[in-house]
């Protein structure tokens, strides 16, 4: 019973949290109120201060993440939509989204060799700008540790939300099919949430191509893990 | 009222479908994510109009908009990562910050000098059908 209390109370900490940072960043959008950032930051003080385990905290807060299955499947919705202009490009975002995932994992796993961390925390890192839920299964099929991967693609997530405009504006990246290929092929989801603030073109792409990288991903893990030879 | 009764119903057609995605791909042990197949499964179903489009919509929209809400408990996971904040995690972290940099770049560049290079290439064809038919 009281387990059941503390659960939901997470769930509904996490909520308030959820809708005062998308608030504020509606009022004053910098990116250092990002609600992934804020919100993930403002979380942790609590907890830490209320000295509650990020494992106890689960107990609420998978509810929530198991949210994130269904909304992988609703991405379909704004595929189907943008289904016209998809048949048009098909071969620029397959194109665009293998030659992300390439670069994702290349860069990473030889920057990580270079700078000498650890094999297996470089493999955990390889799926990072996949999806969550797929990075996860991507890190467990290369052995590597399935909570880094999400350390990982966090990081990846909001350093390539809050770095685009700036990519963008020097590498000159301004037509919406390169900036929804960059943003979802980097930074997933949340790349794809801030597609949205372009336009609905940029946002469909960017999901898409996020969709296809989680399958490229998982098929040229393996393989990367025997090019790096780690 | 009715409005959320239709939302929450349409989550869970979204529900059914990331389920049996999830059993595809235990039943043929496949390294593609349940949810991906689930996902490519109800885009099939829409496009051959199995699943009408409204029976989702609504759902789908939903979740969508508020996508950031499911990641703050996967992200508060990094706070069990004290050691983050180590030599060895900041180069953890540089390597990453860099990586992202260089994927976003040189994926979204690449990607927009072929798209450009093939509309121009369609618009020269459109361009010299016209001249033709002009003659």
């Amino acid at each position: 019973m009281r387990d059941i209390f503390f659960s939901i109370s997470m769930i509904l900490l996490t909520l308030v949290i959820y809708f005062v940072v998308t608030w504020l960043y509606k009022k004053y959008p910098l990116p250092i109120l990002l609600p992934i950032l804020s919100g993930t930051v403002l979380m942790i003080i609590i907890l830490v201060s209320l000295g509650i385990s990020y494992e106890k905290y689960m107990i609420g807060g998978q509810v929530i993440t198991s949210l994130l299955g269904p909304t992988v499947v609703a991405l379909a919705y704004p595929l189907y939509k943008q289904r016209d202009f998809l048949k048009k490009y098909l071969f620029t975002i397959i194109g665009g989204a293998f030659i992300a995932t390439l670069t994702a994992m290349l860069s990473v796993g030889l920057l990580g060799k270079a700078l000498r961390i650890d094999s297996g925390f470089i493999i955990s890192l390889l799926p990072k700008s996949l999806t969550t839920p797929v990075a996860i299964e991507v890190a467990k099929v290369l052995e590597g540790n399935a909570s880094m991967a999400v350390v990982g693609v966090t990081i990846t997530g909001i350093f390539g939300v809050i770095i685009s405009p700036y990519i963008f504006k020097y590498v000159r990246i301004h037509t919406s099919i390169g900036r929804g290929i960059a943003l979802g092929g980097t930074s997933h989801a949340m790349g794809t949430a801030k597609a949205a603030e372009y336009d609905e073109l940029a946002f469909s792409i960017s999901s898409i191509t996020m969709s296809i990288c989680a399958i490229i991903g998982s098929i040229i893990g393996p393989l990367m893990v025997w090019v790096l030879q780690m | 009222m009715m409005k959320v009764l239709l939302v929450i119903l349409q989550v869970c057609i979204l529900y059914i479908f990331s389920f049996v995605g999830i059993s595809i791909q235990h039943f043929f042990s496949l390294t593609i994510p349940g949810n991906i197949i689930g996902m490519l499964l109800l885009f099939v179903c829409l496009c051959f109009n199995i699943v009408p489009v409204k029976m989702i919509e609504s759902g789908a929209q939903f979740l969508l908009s508020i996508l950031m809400l499911f990641f703050i408990p996967a992200t508060v996971g990094v706070m069990d990562y004290p050691e983050l904040l180590s030599v060895h995690g900041l180069l953890l972290i540089i390597a990453i910050l860099v990586s992202t940099m260089i994927t976003m770049a040189v994926s979204g560049k690449t990607t927009q000098y072929f798209a450009k290079k093939t509309q121009k290439r369609e618009a020269d064809q459109a361009c010299e059908t016209s001249s033709s038919q002009s003659l």
